[in-house]
């Protein structure tokens, strides 16, 4: 079967459960439904309302009308939808792989009863079909399993948390309460959005600088103007809301992963100067001296000056 | 009920022609419409294109490639004899067709709302999942649709919503994709790399693709056997042996480009993987440190300064008896690791061996000299 065969005949299948109930739907309701090109959907009706030279008296399974901008299906086999193909329990089975590894053993029955159920759905595989064990996924974020498990109920179920924080420059842990908004797994890292009630502003935690968390009873409302997407840019996570610019120079030792990574174009002589958004003076210390001799920071003088003193610190000690 | 719209017919290039398809749901509404298995001779009675086509042996032809393409595509139709002198009749059943029931649990684990059933979906059975279930598999869904493989969030798209026929696991996916987020490449491979690829690691082909090695800045022709794909921070990439070498490397999907597969005898498979390959193994998470094939040092490093970030970071080291305050590292790529620990600009630094000390100093020289000359 044809790629497209396949996908056609798949949009069907989905499709005709939720439309064969007699009345009239737009065709773009119904492209909406599927997430499909409202040509294609308009291509697969097409390819059903039209029959010729069916003989007298056959009625066929699926009835399918077809007009300028609606269509209305009856059929009496189709309207239950198939059981999952292998790909599709694949893609839902990989999910919850990457999930139980980010969770406590306590909760890990729950994905793998989930798993065990979901199998049962699967279609009857012909007897010759290797199985998917071809890809893995995984966040690959860092951070303490049991801290995150309580930050999920506490997103989930909306319920402020007590967090015990480390700051990236601070020796001293310091006690918040949050509302936690949101999660996000971005290089590497697991970061909680969350509402600081102490600073009564929007703040991002990082998960693996959480040293304790504890669930509150107090529930809270999220914004309905918040979006995750306010605080992940190109990748990033940042919430300043007028951060700084941090301009570096990086050699063309480095500079090609740097540009690739940001996705922009090494300069002529294969070095990168490019600007950061800067909301964490230490972020940026940190960030520049990963690179040792490869980056230099040429704006701000702040930022400069605080690396000079450090790196004095380092050869003198 | 809409009225039936003028005949216009569109047809492109590649899609199947009006016939195939309605053909194929024709056969289905035949099985389906039976609880017994029905010849060849039946079911030609019972799907006009076939009643349409004369020669025996192309009926046949047609069949056979109708029913092999739809087994393909997860439709179980089975062959079985019948009568007497034996036959070939085929079946479809019903509850081997059919999505079973989805149910949810009420706490205690009976279902909340029985499913009403009428025929012909009597016989399905019923799979009664606990409302925490269901939640993860409605985030398992979010999760891998935010992977950037096209054709994975399409299979996760489609599973979803045949589950929303009985739950609204959809609009939990949403809610999931509201409340968490895995932030993936920006630039990801094109679908017809994940699908290639796809296609190459199921049939076991080889594949050639033109490779950009980051390290030497260079593009080159590569022929690899691709042993799987893996998803890893917020990248794809295919991990595969090039030919000739039993090293199984990583090539990140995006830096891949003229990605072809070996058509050649697409049934039988090019290679086998090792026995003793783990995906899962060979895509473990490792620090840039971690990697490479050089002998394994162990480097004593100290807290000097327990910042957040220096804290955090330590615990990626194994604990030193009687020392919190060190923590002890294997390390593989002594440069690199010398820079991931300048970045803690002096928190965190080496102890021992004194090699790794003197390295990391010099670096914090060699790196203090561009602040000194540009001052």
């Amino acid at each position: 079967m044809t790629q497209d065969a396949a996908q056609q005949l798949r949009r069907l299948l989905q499709l005709i459960p939720l439309l064969a109930d007699g009345e009239a739907h737009s065709l773009h309701e119904v492209a909406d439904l599927t997430g499909a090109d409202a040509g294609d959907v308009l291509k697969d009706m097409q390819s059903l309302s039209m029959r010729f030279g069916d003989p007298g008296g056959f009625v066929p399974g699926l009835e399918i009308y077809l007009e300028a901008t609606q269509v209305s299906m009856r059929t009496s086999h189709f309207t239950r939808p198939m059981r999952l193909t292998a790909p599709e329990l694949c893609a839902l089975q990989l999910g919850l792989a990457m999930l139980r590894r980010e969770q406590v053993p306590a909760e890990q029955e729950t994905a793998d009863s989930a798993r065990r159920r979901l199998s049962a759905a699967l279609t009857k595989l012909p007897a010759d079909t290797p199985p998917d064990r071809v890809r893995h996924v995984d966040s690959g974020a860092s951070g303490d399993r049991v801290q995150l498990a309580t930050l999920r109920r506490g997103v989930r179920d909306r319920r402020k948390v007590r967090l015990t924080y480390r700051r990236a420059d601070a020796v001293v842990s310091a006690v918040r309460v949050i509302c936690p908004y949101g999660l996000v797994a971005s290089r590497g890292a697991w970061y909680v959005v969350a509402h600081c009630d102490d600073r009564d502003a929007i703040r991002i935690f990082r998960l693996d600088r959480i040293e304790q968390s504890e669930l509150l009873d107090t529930h809270f409302e999220v914004p309905a103007s918040f979006s995750l997407d306010d605080v992940v840019h190109d990748g990033k996570v940042i919430d300043a809301e007028e951060p700084q610019t941090l301009r570096v120079r990086y050699s063309p030792r480095v500079a090609r992963w740097i540009a690739e990574r940001e996705h922009v174009a090494v300069d002529a002589d294969g070095s990168l100067t490019l600007e950061h958004p800067l909301a964490d003076a230490a972020w940026a210390v940190r960030h520049v001296l990963q690179y040792g001799a490869d980056a230099e920071v040429l704006e701000p003088a702040s930022t400069r000056r605080e690396i000079e003193r450090r790196l004095r610190d380092i050869v003198a000690s | 009920m809409a009225q039936p719209g003028n005949k216009m017919t569109i047809r492109t290039a590649g899609a199947p022609g009006p016939s195939k398809l309605q053909r194929w749901l024709d056969v289905l509404a035949a099985l389906l419409s039976h609880r017994y298995p029905i010849t060849l001779e039946q079911l030609r009675r019972e799907v006009p294109a076939y009643q349409r086509t004369e020669n025996e042996a192309t009926l046949n032809r047609m069949f056979e490639r109708d029913k092999d393409e739809m087994r393909t595509f997860g439709i179980p139709i089975e062959t079985v004899q019948t009568g007497d002198p034996p036959e070939s009749a085929y079946q479809l059943r019903a509850a081997d067709f059919y999505l079973p029931f989805i149910e949810l649990a009420a706490t205690g684990g009976s279902p909340r709302r029985p499913t009403t059933r009428r025929a012909p979906f009597t016989s399905l059975q019923t799979l009664t999942f606990a409302p925490d279930e269901l939640s993860l598999v409605a985030q398992a869904a979010a999760r891998v649709r935010a992977l950037g493989d096209p054709l994975l969030a399409a299979d996760a798209d489609s599973a979803l919503r045949k589950l929303a026929c009985d739950q609204p696991v959809d609009a939990l996916a949403r809610d999931a994709e509201r409340d968490e987020r895995v932030v993936a490449d920006q630039s990801p491979a094109s679908r017809a790399t994940f699908a290639l690829l796809g296609q190459a690691l199921l049939a076991r082909k080889r594949v050639s693709f033109t490779y950009h090695a980051m390290g030497t800045d260079t593009m080159r022709e590569r022929e690899a056997e691709p042993y799987g794909l893996v998803f890893l921070g917020s990248h794809w990439y295919l991990a595969a042996a090039e030919r000739g070498d039993e090293l199984v490397r990583n090539f990140r999907l995006n830096r891949m480009s003229k990605v072809t597969i070996n058509h050649a005898r697409m049934r039988t498979p090019d290679f086998s993987v090792p026995d003793d390959f783990r995906l899962e193994e060979h895509a473990r998470s490792r620090q840039a440190w971690e990697l490479g094939d050089q002998e394994v040092e162990e480097i004593l490093v100290e807290v000097r300064v327990p910042t957040g970030a220096a804290t955090a970071a330590a615990q990626l080291g194994e604990p030193v008896a009687g020392r919190p305050d060190r923590r002890r590292f294997r390390v593989r790529r002594a440069d690199t690791f010398a820079r991931w620990l300048l970045g803690f600009a002096g928190d965190l630094a080496p102890v021992e061996p004194p090699e790794m000390v003197r390295k990391y100093r010099e670096l914090a020289r060699e790196t203090l000299r561009l602040y000194e000359e540009g001052a």
